[in-house]
This record gives C-alpha cells, sequence and structure tokens, in this order.
C-alpha cells in the first residue's frame, strides 16, 4: 500500500469540498480522479500533497504506512505537477529541474557534478535534451507539461501527484502526451494519481479510475470495469454517451413500447415505471426487424470521422436517441432522413435506484 | 449577370485607417494642447528652477551647497531617506506578501488601512505625532501619569531623555508614516497576479519558506519592488508637510533640504533657493529616469512570465 486516505473531510466556508473519502493506491499504480467541476478531485490531490489539511478529525493520510497528515508539502517527498505548469519563470529549463535538488539541506544535497548528470537524464527522459537553456516562456505548453514532469520527477517521489496534466493543451498535444505519460509510467514505475474530466482520457491511461461526485467517491475499479458495470446512473452517464427509454421492468427484461429487451444484469425486481441506459453503440440498426426490435425514424446522419452518427425518433412518440455505426455498418446501410429503421438495444441497463442524471 | 456585364475596375487603395483614429485636425489640436500645457506646466518651471539656481553664478551656487546649514539639511534627508525606505521596503513586502499569498479575516481593513498616508493630508501625519510624542501628547513629558496612554512608554522615553517632537527621530517617523504605502501598493497587484502556484511548487519540491521566499518569489517581484523603492525614496526625501509639522525648524539641526528651501526663500535668498531646489529637481529627473528604465524592464519580465 504506498498512499493511503482515510476519511478525509475538507470544507470550505460553507462548501464542502470532500466528504468523508478514502482511498487506497497500491505501489506502482497508476490510479486516475474522474469528476466534473466541483467534485473534490483537485482537493483531494492536494491533501495527498500536503498543500491542503484535512479538517481535523479521524482524517489521515499514509504514505507506505507512515502517517504524513500533519507533515508539511515540504517533507512529504511527493511529486506535483500543476495544471497549469508553475515552472518557475525566471529559471532555464535546467534549473527548473534541479531546484528540487539543489534546495536539499548541505548533508543531504547531492554534490554539483551528480545534480547535472540527474538533470542531464531526466532532460533525455523526456526529450527536451536541446531545451536546458531556455525559459519556460519559450517553450510550448506541451513541452512545459513535460518539464513539470521532469521537474516533479527529480526529487524521486514517493508519488507522483499530477493535476490535469493534459487540461490546457489542444487536442492533438493531449493525445499524444497521454500516451507518452503512459510509457514513461510503464518505465519508471511510480505511483501516480492524476486528476482529469475527461472521461477518455482516463478510461484510457489508469490502472484503475476512481469517480468523483460532490466531494465523495462513487466508484472505483478498473477502466473495464467501471465502464461495463458503472454502480449508478450518474458513473454510467459520466463515462460516455447515453440514451435513455422509459418503460418497466417485468420477468427480469425490460418492457419498452411493448417490445422485450434482455437486460444486462438480471434483476427479478418488477418495476412499474423504469428507465434503461443504452450506450450510442450497443444499438444495431436493420431495415427488417429479425428479432425484438423497435421501430423508429432517421432524422439526421453524419458519417465524418471514425464512427457515424445517427439521429433516430421513436416512431411511437418516445425521446429522440443517437446511435453510432462502424463505417461499414453505416456504408452498408446508408440511411437516409425520414427513412423507418427498426433498432435492436443490447446491454441495456437498469439501476436500482432512481434515475437523477 | 455575365461577367462582360461589369467593366473592368482596378481596386481602390484606400489609405489605411483604424475605427478609433480621428481626423488630422483634430489629433494634431490634441497633440499641441498637451504640448503646450506640458510646457507651461512642467517644463518652464523646471528650466526656470535651474536659471534661478545659477542667477547669481557657479561660485555662489557652490557656496550656497557648501554652507554648513546646506549640509546639515542634505544629511538629515539622506538619513531620513535612509531609515525610512529599507523599514517601508521590508513592511511593504510583508504587507503584500500576506495579502496576496493569504486569505484571513480583517484583510480588507489591513489593505485600507495601507492606503491610509495616501487618503490623509501630510500636515495632518505630522499632527498626528505632535498629539502622541508633543510635550502636551499621550506620550509627552508634560502628561500626568494618571492621563498617560501607556505609562510605562512614557516614562520609558521620559528617562531616557528621548526627544521626538522637534527631533530627528520624530522627522524620519513622519516620513515613514508618509510613505509607507508606496512599496506594498506597487507589489500588492503584482504578487495576486502572480498567484501563489509557484510557491506551493517550490514548498512540494522540498524547499523551506526561507528558500521559497528568496528563490522564487523575490526573482518575481524584484522589478516592481525596485519601482516601488524609487518612488519610495524620491517622496521621502522630497516630503515637506508633514516633516515640517514635526521638526521645529531648526536650522543645521531639523531642517531637511526642503525645509532648507523654505528658509532660504523666507529669507528673500531667492538664488540660495532654487540652488536646493535644482537639488530635489535634479533628484527627480534621476528618479524618473530609474523609474523608466525599470519599467521598461518589468514589462519584459512580465512579458517573460506572461505566457506561463
Amino acid at each position: 500500500m504506498s498512499v493511503e486516505v482515510i476519511n478525509v473531510t475538507k470544507k470550505f466556508g460553507h462548501f464542502t469540498a470532500l466528504d468523508s473519502v478514502s482511498l487506497k493506491v497500491e505501489s506502482g499504480e497508476l490510479v486516475a480522479l474522474l469528476g466534473p467541476s466541483g467534485s473534490g478531485k483537485t482537493t483531494l490531490l492536494r491533501t495527498i500533497a500536503g498543500l491542503e489539511f484535512p479538517d481535523p478529525g479521524a482524517a489521515r493520510v499514509l504514505f507506505y504506512g507512515e502517517d504524513v497528515t500533519q507533515t508539511p508539502a515540504s517533507e512529504r517527498k511527493a511529486g506535483f505537477a500543476f495544471q497549469h505548469y508553475a515552472l518557475f519563470r525566471h529559471m532555464t529549463v535546467f534549473e527548473n529541474i534541479a531546484f528540487g535538488l539543489r534546495v536539499r539541506p548541505k548533508t543531504t544535497r547531492p554534490p554539483e557534478e551528480e545534480i547535472r548528470a540527474r538533470v542531464q537524464k531526466l532532460l533525455k527522459l523526456i526529450q527536451l535534451e536541446p531545451m536546458a537553456g531556455r525559459y519556460p516562456s519559450q517553450l510550448s505548453g506541451g513541452q512545459r507539461q513535460r518539464v513539470a514532469l521532469a521537474r516533479a520527477l527529480a526529487v524521486e517521489p514517493k508519488v507522483l501527484l499530477l493535476d490535469e496534466p493534459f487540461g490546457a493543451l489542444d487536442a492533438k498535444v493531449r493525445k499524444e502526451l497521454r500516451r507518452w505519460l503512459r510509457q514513461l509510467h510503464d518505465e519508471i514505475h511510480v505511483t501516480t494519481l492524476f486528476v482529469t474530466h475527461d472521461q477518455e482520457e482516463a478510461l484510457e491511461v489508469s490502472d484503475r479510475v476512481a469517480i468523483l461526485r460532490a466531494g465523495r467517491i462513487e466508484q472505483i475499479g478498473t477502466p473495464e470495469e467501471i465502464y461495463d458495470r458503472p454502480a449508478s446512473p450518474f458513473v454510467y452517464d459520466f463515462l460516455g454517451n447515453v440514451n435513455l427509454f422509459s418503460g418497466r421492468v417485468r420477468d427480469g427484461s425490460m418492457l419498452i413500447g411493448g417490445t422485450e429487451f434482455a437486460l444486462s444484469e438480471k434483476t427479478n425486481e418488477a418495476k412499474s415505471a423504469a428507465v434503461a441506459f443504452v450506450r450510442p453503440h450497443d444499438i444495431r440498426v436493420t431495415r427488417a426487424s429479425t428479432g425484438p426490435a423497435l421501430p423508429a425514424l432517421v432524422i439526421r446522419s453524419n458519417a465524418a470521422g471514425p464512427v457515424a452518427t445517427l439521429e433516430l425518433k421513436r416512431l411511437d412518440g418516445g425521446d429522440d436517441f443517437v446511435v453510432q455505426l462502424s463505417r461499414e455498418q453505416f456504408q452498408e446501410l446508408r440511411p437516409k432522413p425520414g427513412e423507418q429503421v427498426f433498432v435492436e438495444l443490447k446491454n441495456v441497463k437498469v439501476f436500482a435506484d432512481d434515475y437523477s442524471i | 449577370m455575365t461577367p462582360a456585364a461589369t467593366p473592368f475596375q482596378l481596386p481602390q487603395r484606400l489609405p489605411q485607417r483604424h475605427a478609433t483614429t480621428e481626423s488630422p485636425f483634430v489629433r494634431r489640436g490634441l497633440i499641441g494642447i498637451a504640448l503646450v500645457f506640458l510646457g507651461l506646466f512642467l517644463v518652464v518651471p523646471l528650466v526656470s528652477v535651474f536659471v534661478q539656481a545659477f542667477s547669481k553664478g557657479i561660485a555662489f551656487y557652490i557656496h550656497t551647497l557648501g554652507d554648513p546649514n546646506a549640509w546639515s539639511a542634505i544629511k538629515l534627508t539622506l538619513l531620513a531617506a535612509g531609515i525610512s525606505v529599507p523599514l517601508n521596503c521590508v513592511f511593504g513586502v510583508a504587507a503584500a506578501w500576506v495579502i496576496a499569498k493569504f486569505d484571513f479575516r480583517g484583510k480588507n481593513v489591513l489593505l485600507t488601512l495601507i492606503d491610509l498616508p495616501f487618503s490623509v493630508s501630510p500636515v495632518i501625519s505630522g499632527m498626528i505625532y505632535v498629539l502622541v510624542f508633543g510635550a502636551q501628547g499621550w506620550l509627552g513629558h508634560y502628561r500626568d501619569a494618571e492621563h498617560a496612554w501607556f505609562p510605562w512608554l512614557q516614562s520609558w522615553i521620559n528617562d531616557h531623555n528621548i526627544k521626538i517632537i522637534f527631533a530627528v527621530p520624530g522627522i524620519v517617523l513622519a516620513t515613514i508614516f508618509v510613505t509607507f504605502p508606496f512599496v506594498a501598493r506597487e507589489l500588492i497587484p503584482l504578487m495576486q497576479a502572480q498567484g501563489r502556484s509557484e510557491e506551493e511548487a517550490a514548498r512540494v519540491l522540498g524547499a523551506s519558506g526561507w528558500q521559497t521566499f528568496w528563490r522564487v518569489t523575490v526573482p518575481n517581484i524584484k522589478w516592481g519592488l525596485l519601482y516601488g523603492v524609487i518612488l519610495c525614496n524620491a517622496r521621502a526625501m522630497g516630503e515637506f508637510g508633514a516633516v515640517s509639522v514635526v521638526s521645529g525648524k531648526i536650522r543645521g539641526e531639523t531642517n531637511t533640504l526642503p525645509l532648507h528651501i523654505e528658509a532660504l526663500y523666507d529669507d528673500y535668498n531667492f538664488a540660495g533657493a532654487f540652488a536646493m531646489a535644482s537639488l530635489l529637481a535634479f533628484l527627480a529627473l534621476v528618479t524618473l529616469g530609474l523609474k523608466t528604465w525599470v519599467e521598461h524592464k518589468n514589462a519584459a519580465s512580465n512579458d517573460k512570465g506572461e505566457k506561463l
């Protein structure tokens, strides 16, 4: 167990940022803290770093079993990369990375040659060796983020904390950098927590994802677990696009507009009013119905990009919904606006608690 | 419409114009008014100071500056500035640090208090010290101990025979009071704009509070700090009102440079007064030059950090 947070509560005035949160991170793990803004994910990260302190009470923060709840940030040996990098603007890239080593007390400070060697090694790791003499303002956003990472890694942290590491970058650089981060983590295996509001990023990069909502951890698990078995409508909705179909639950299946669909998880509970959750890619569109299917009207179609999107309207007066098709399926079907089709729903999910997205 | 129907036309070339540009007449008029105003109220008086200063020749000029009373006034002014500028520098950095980097109750009260010397007339600033330290004041010699505000402080001052009003300590105190917003006012917006994240980064990297201050905070504010110090110094050397109340104007003892100028002027020694005034005018020009240079440097270093 490398990082453990127990019962942490943090209030700012009347706003509860964290509501008795507990979290365990295994050594060498890469964990994403995912949630909408205001869910407390950054506060949790800052509490682990020692930049915020939990409200007095039963709260504890442990690093490798050692209680650091009251330890100041400067003595925790955590690495922290800030959302807007917070590079020292008056120092070169080299000096930024060397800072954590240079401020050590004389007894533990490595000699100058060793500092140089370590910074050079890190510059190589982040592929910015030629930029050593530049100032942060002379770098691009992606380069700055890599310098911020190298600076955090230079002190050989017990845990690496990244606050929205790719938040301020444009879409293309983001994707490159997060793949690079995953590779880097596989190389150096430092326990890492990173905050993001981008579910795609969390699912792609991390070993486990913790989903936060209003200061509480709603669900924690591997990306597959939380995507395939979301614990609540909130998690389901937050992880991707969703279509809602209202109907009834009877004999372990979902009755929508007179048609019965199998539920992804069997339930024996009967409900007179239920809401079924279906992902846009779990809907099959056909011209002729071969099994249980709903009739629908094509409103709009868009085939630009890797997947094609169809907007449909239920013929029996229900709501609009969205379907994603592969390009091949789309080419085969060639649906035209105004045309009638049939849709088969797969992986229909019903939550025990009432719908509250 | 067929293409042939439109006769070929050369694209018309219009002079580049901005939406906010006025006609040349208005522009020249405005610039002219500004220049005349500047000349009449700034350049002419400034030139006249130097002309008057040398109106009785260079020998007289040197004689006036070499006068022991003049020399003592210069020394006193340098002393007052030399004490008040460093003190206000420390105070200004501390106040700006506290206001920009921490949240606490009463922050706005502190901000308002820092502005107090700007909003109150310097004469009143001087009066405050007379009321507190004067012979009849709250801590004065002749105040009976029962009515004294801090009897121990009063007796300490009396026992050590410390004279404040009509003496050098009063002049220094008045100068500190009048100049104390300069550094703080300059740094507060700068430090607020820079935020706390660089300091936080330094702390997480293991830097102590002191290391964070010297290695991260100070380099980021150095030009703003220097700018504040220059303005603070100019005001400290030029202060008249507050110092005039507490000084007692004893020639050769408690006269600062501005007070000495007034004294010479009252003696109808115009050339002498202007000779001394030329020193202050020269200081103003040096201050302006330094200020421009620092502003330029500051803008350059802000540019460097802007994109962060």
